[in-house]
């Protein structure tokens, strides 16, 4: 019987029973699989860490997309640095005011992989006209754009690999720098509970940049450990106290239904555990 | 084992077999007998019950002996980015390997991590803190110094904090939130007994006992390291009395304890065959010499980086014998596999065998000095 087994923490993991492997690659640097489990559905990998599955993608792509959107209220243009599998895009590509969605994946090679071994991800977001894909390196693709945007999305993996730059000061300085006026980022910053340096090292830079910078959480059943954070950067700080009513008449007026989200766990994803709160 | 054993003669079936490989595959060779891997591991096991065995990448670095040990169930040492990923080529797990190397770079810290490797070696609070960072995600054995005074090869001059540092070590890295999993030793490579090997398990119990006293996070590992002897010519070791007492002191330690080992030269060592070729001869003064087609940049690197002599075979059976030195291909003079040998007379392409060429001679051949390919690595069961 074969089995992944996350390879995060030395003293601690979670397995995975591998029913069918769908994709392999490894290449010298890099280990990426997508393989069905059970209970699971489709799950992707990259080198040893669990990404996202088919089962709880939801949760973690409604919130990293509709929290900003939503307390934001006029969001035209929006940035997803990362994001190959095409989820977050098919959430932003959900509300009908954004006219423009500009996502940037440093490898193509995961966009077709997602779209052949993962379609439920991206369904069909790819081929939405308001989208628009860059192939580059989401460092040096804030660092250069002249492109503005409404909402900053930096769906990255685990600060240890390829998302390593994500996790800069520099980069959180090139978001603000390309933010329009009131506009808000929003950042996968991991699992506090076992991770608790990532949300100290995130606060420390990214309160440089912004005047308001807090976290929000959920928790995502694959992201092992609890509550995971979503990191808030804005110099708008009125942002994150949108009132219910407001978030009730914008969600309403989107029209389309969520399976986490609510303008009630919006409000909620706000009230931090006191470790948190201690942390930063 | 300073002095070189030659064997001159062989059985026809020998010879046959030596010749057939060469007609195959040309020369030179290095032959890789699977079975003999295999037969070392379970010799290893059966001496060692309960102690998990991480192979020491470095002895003879090729994807398929680590195919071989990852099918048969052994556990990897790594020490560098390319040795994990020769393990990723081949999909074994970072859970099944530890990271040995004391003194790293924070970029080998993340390769590492990436590659799914989070058991580090450190042994000194310098290196400790670079793991700070990372300290949520990571374990650590502190590598400790007892030095064997009858290792070939002293491992502990290098790397290993003294015993009487680690309680201070443990205290620091508790406070600094590092996870301090158990203590690991080198005594040295090619031990001829096992008296550091038994001094060290046993002041190491002392020394776990010791801190974990007042540590809210015990340790629970040791890591025995490797040193484990194969029979060179000449070296007459005993394995019954080499590990008995080992054996004997690991029984002794609470059954809290994770006991793992590092062998790398004696699971390859034995296992392997060199194979080379005259390509030419010449009288020069009172000696005759003749050119092998591989030497001390190839396969006999170990002569000179690893000190071991191997011992050389002949077909030619003749005993008119002739004071005679056997030299490599490269221009470089220092590349001399054999000086003042008596040997009957050989023809190129006469066969010379080394036996014993498994560790640390394709692992160090790596040069490509004159442009030279190395031997043609090839592997039987």
């Amino acid at each position: 019987m074969k089995e992944f087994q996350e390879t995060l923490y030395d003293a601690i993991s979670q397995n995975f029973r591998i029913d069918k492997m769908y994709f392999e690659q490894k290449t010298g640097h890099q280990h990426l699989m997508i393989f069905h489990n059970a209970v699971l559905g489709r799950v992707m990998t990259l080198d040893g860490v669990v990404q996202t599955t088919e089962l709880d993608e939801f949760i973690y792509h409604e919130m990293m997309a509709h929290v900003p959107i939503f307390a934001h209220g006029n969001a035209r243009r929006v940035l997803i640095i990362g994001g190959g599998d095409g989820g977050m895009l098919r959430e932003v590509l959900r509300h009908s005011e954004v006219e423009h969605v500009t996502m940037v994946e440093i490898d193509a090679a995961v966009i077709d992989m997602a779209k052949k071994y993962l379609p439920n991800h991206s369904a069909g977001a790819f081929d939405d006209e308001r989208a628009q894909i860059v192939i580059a390196d989401g460092m040096n693709y804030v660092r250069e754009t002249e492109d503005r945007f409404d909402v900053i999305i930096s769906d990255s993996t685990d600060p240890i690999g390829p998302g390593e730059v994500l996790f800069t000061n520099d980069f959180y300085a090139q978001c603000k720098r390309i933010l329009n006026e009131g506009g808000v980022m929003a950042a996968q910053n991991g699992v506090p509970f076992f991770q608790i340096d990532e949300v100290k090292n995130t606060r420390l830079r990214m309160s440089a940049h912004f005047s308001d910078q807090t976290f929000y959480s959920a928790a995502v059943p694959t992201y092992y450990g609890g509550i995971m954070t979503f990191a808030w950067g804005t110099d708008n700080a009125a942002l994150r106290g949108t009132a219910i009513d407001e978030l009730r008449a914008r969600y309403q007026n989107a029209g389309f239904r969520t399976r986490y989200y609510s303008p009630e766990i919006h409000i909620a994803s706000f009230a931090l555990p006191q470790y948190v709160q201690d942390a930063i | 084992m300073k002095t070189r054993h030659i064997q001159y003669g062989a059985s026809e079936a020998e010879r046959d077999y030596y010749r057939s490989l060469v007609k195959q595959h040309g020369s030179p060779l290095l032959v890789v007998n699977r079975s003999k891997i295999l037969q070392q591991y379970n010799t290893l096991k059966s001496y060692l019950p309960g102690v998990a065995f991480y192979y020491a990448i470095k002895a003879f670095p090729h994807p398929e002996v680590l195919h071989l040990l990852a099918e048969a169930g052994c556990h990897f040492d790594v020490a560098s980015e390319g040795e994990i990923d020769l393990l990723k080529q081949l999909q074994v797990s970072g859970r099944r390997t530890i990271h040995t190397h004391p003194i790293k770079k924070d970029s080998h810290i993340r390769a590492a991590l990436r590659g799914g490797s989070t058991t580090f070696v450190v042994d000194n609070i310098d290196e400790l803190k670079k793991l700070i960072p990372y300290r949520s995600r990571t374990g650590v054995l502190l590598r400790v110094s007892f030095r064997s005074e009858s290792a070939t090869v002293d491992l502990s001059r290098k790397f290993g904090c003294a015993p009487g540092q680690v309680l201070e070590l443990a205290t620091e890295a508790q406070s600094l939130g590092v996870h301090i999993r158990g203590l690991s030793f080198h005594v040295g490579s090619q031990c001829a007994n096992s008296d550091m090997h038994v001094s060290a398990i046993n002041q190491c119990m002392q020394l776990i006992d010791e801190c974990n006293q007042n540590k809210k996070n015990p340790m629970n590992m040791l890591d025995i390291g490797g040193g484990f002897p194969v029979n060179y010519v000449g070296d007459d070791i005993d394995l019954d009395t080499f590990f008995k007492p080992v054996g004997q002191a690991l029984s002794q330690l609470s059954s809290d304890i994770n006991i793992i080992a590092e062998p790398g030269r004696f699971l390859v060592a034995p296992a392997v065959t060199g194979i080379a070729s005259v390509s030419g001869k010449a009288r020069r003064g009172d000696y005759q010499w003749y050119y092998l087609d591989d030497g001390i940049y190839g396969s006999y690197s170990g002569q000179l980086f690893d000190h071991v002599i191997y011992p050389l075979q002949i077909f030619n059976t003749d005993e008119t014998r002739t004071p005679s030195i056997l030299a490599g291909p490269t221009c470089d003079s220092i590349d001399i596999i054999a000086e003042d040998v008596a040997l009957p007379d050989m023809a190129d392409g006469d066969l010379v065998i080394g036996h014993m060429m498994g560790a640390y001679t394709y692992a160090t051949a790596a040069t490509r000095f004159n442009s030279l390919a190395g031997a043609n690595v090839i592997f039987v069961d």
